[in-house]
């Protein structure tokens, strides 16, 4: 496993002299690096991985330091590994306040800058246990949020559950504490990645899937588009294959770039990437022929 | 002595549409063995045919989940309820 750098948009890449790694006596083993965040000085950088632990380093990756506060938590004896693996797949970070999403663990919070953390989970569902609201163990797929609404945070959990409905697509107005369905509209709330609009909080997208393949239903893409925080949606669709098209995309296979009015993009597991103009109105494939895409990112130079 | 059975949704067409069964057992595996000679159909979506449980199964005894190796040994109490149920399987 290595950390790779590149100061000059990719041409080059370096190593870094460390990787994270669990100290000897604690019988974890790096299995993945799922997220890499970096922080405000272009120094600090933080790393959720597989098994699911959190670590963070100050010099751009030189050196790593395990957080005891959520790799230690009380509760990760109990945390089980989705299909993907155990993972800490997000990091949301906004001041002293920190949001991972842990599959399957759940939403946890910090408000302490990372020396603490605590599970919240309050209208989070889980379909595959008895309890349908536990305090912990749901299936996390993705949590965003928009810079100047820190208090609004929005979920991709592991919906398409027939006697638990509306628990896939979630909204929180307060830090993450407390959560409630937005799914209505939706063909299926099941699905992986969720994003913000770089410049309007209440601006959001998802890809629905079917939650047994995992890919779109009746085989039709769509990304649905929310501008008013999820009490409604729109399926956007111009573009895009209107048939036989059974895409999958992953939590981290869409963003969107930083122009006023931006683009969207998306990867599937089948190799294609599609870039969605005009705020998603309209779409076109990019690359029809890559390998499968884990993870979509965009810069502007 | 008779435990109940939770069925999930994606199962309920293996049991004539029922959400739960009520079977006589005291025993996690006296209920699966009960299961697969009344409902052949559900068993088989749960255990294989060695008998082990489906690897994207899980078995919890009211809220408690069931150690894959160990759990058919657990003992019943009246009133129980066992849940079958879909193991998580996200991304």
């Amino acid at each position: 496993m290595k950390v790779l750098t590149s100061t000059d948009l990719g041409k080059k890449f370096k190593s870094t002299k460390s990787v994270p790694a669990f100290p000897q006596a604690d019988g974890r083993a790096l299995a993945n690096i799922w997220s890499l965040e970096p922080g405000e000085n272009g120094k600090d950088l933080w790393a959720g991985v597989e098994p699911a632990a959190l670590f963070r380093s100050e010099d751009g990756g030189n050196s790593w330091e395990m957080i005891a506060g959520i790799s230690n938590h009380k509760h990760a004896p109990d945390w089980h590994p989705g299909a993907g693996g155990l993972c800490l797949h997000t990091i949301v970070r906004d001041g002293n306040r920190i949001h991972l999403g842990i599959s399957t663990g759940g939403h946890y919070l910090s408000e302490d800058g990372g020396q603490t953390f605590s599970a919240a989970n309050t209208g989070v569902g889980a379909g595959f246990v008895p309890n349908p609201y536990p305090e912990f163990g749901q299936c996390v797929h993705k949590i965003a949020r928009h810079p100047s609404a820190p208090g609004r945070l929005y979920m991709q959990n592991h919906g398409g559950w027939p006697d638990r409905p509306g628990i896939g697509v979630l909204r929180s107005d307060d830090y993450g504490h407390t959560w409630e369905s937005i799914a209505e509209g939706l063909p299926s709330d099941f699905g992986f990645p969720i994003v913000v609009h770089p410049h309007d909080p209440d601006t959001i997208y998802v890809v629905p899937l079917e939650p047994m393949t995992r890919t779109c239903p009746e085989g039709k893409p769509a990304v649905w588009r929310s501008t008013n925080g999820g009490h409604k949606w729109k399926k956007l669709t111009k573009g895009l294959p209107k048939k036989e098209s059974y895409f999958t995309v992953l939590r981290d296979g869409m963003t969107v770039d930083e122009f006023d009015i931006p683009a969207v993009y998306f990867g599937t597991t089948t190799g294609q990437l599609w870039m969605g103009h005009d705020g998603g109105d309209e779409w076109s494939c990019l690359f029809d022929s890559l390998p499968p895409i884990n993870c979509v990112k965009v810069a502007i130079v | 002595m008779t435990i109940t059975v939770q069925i999930p949704s994606s199962l309920r067409q293996e049991c004539g549409g029922a959400a739960q069964l009520e079977v006589p057992a005291t025993t996690v595996q006296e209920a699966l063995k009960e299961l697969q000679r009344t409902q052949p159909g559900l068993y088989h979506c749960v255990c294989d045919e060695t008998g082990r449980l489906r690897k994207h199964m899980n078995l919890f005894v009211n809220e408690s989940l069931l150690n894959r190796r160990d759990g058919p040994q657990t003992k019943l109490r009246s009133g129980d309820t066992l849940f079958i149920m879909t193991a998580v399987s996200g991304g």
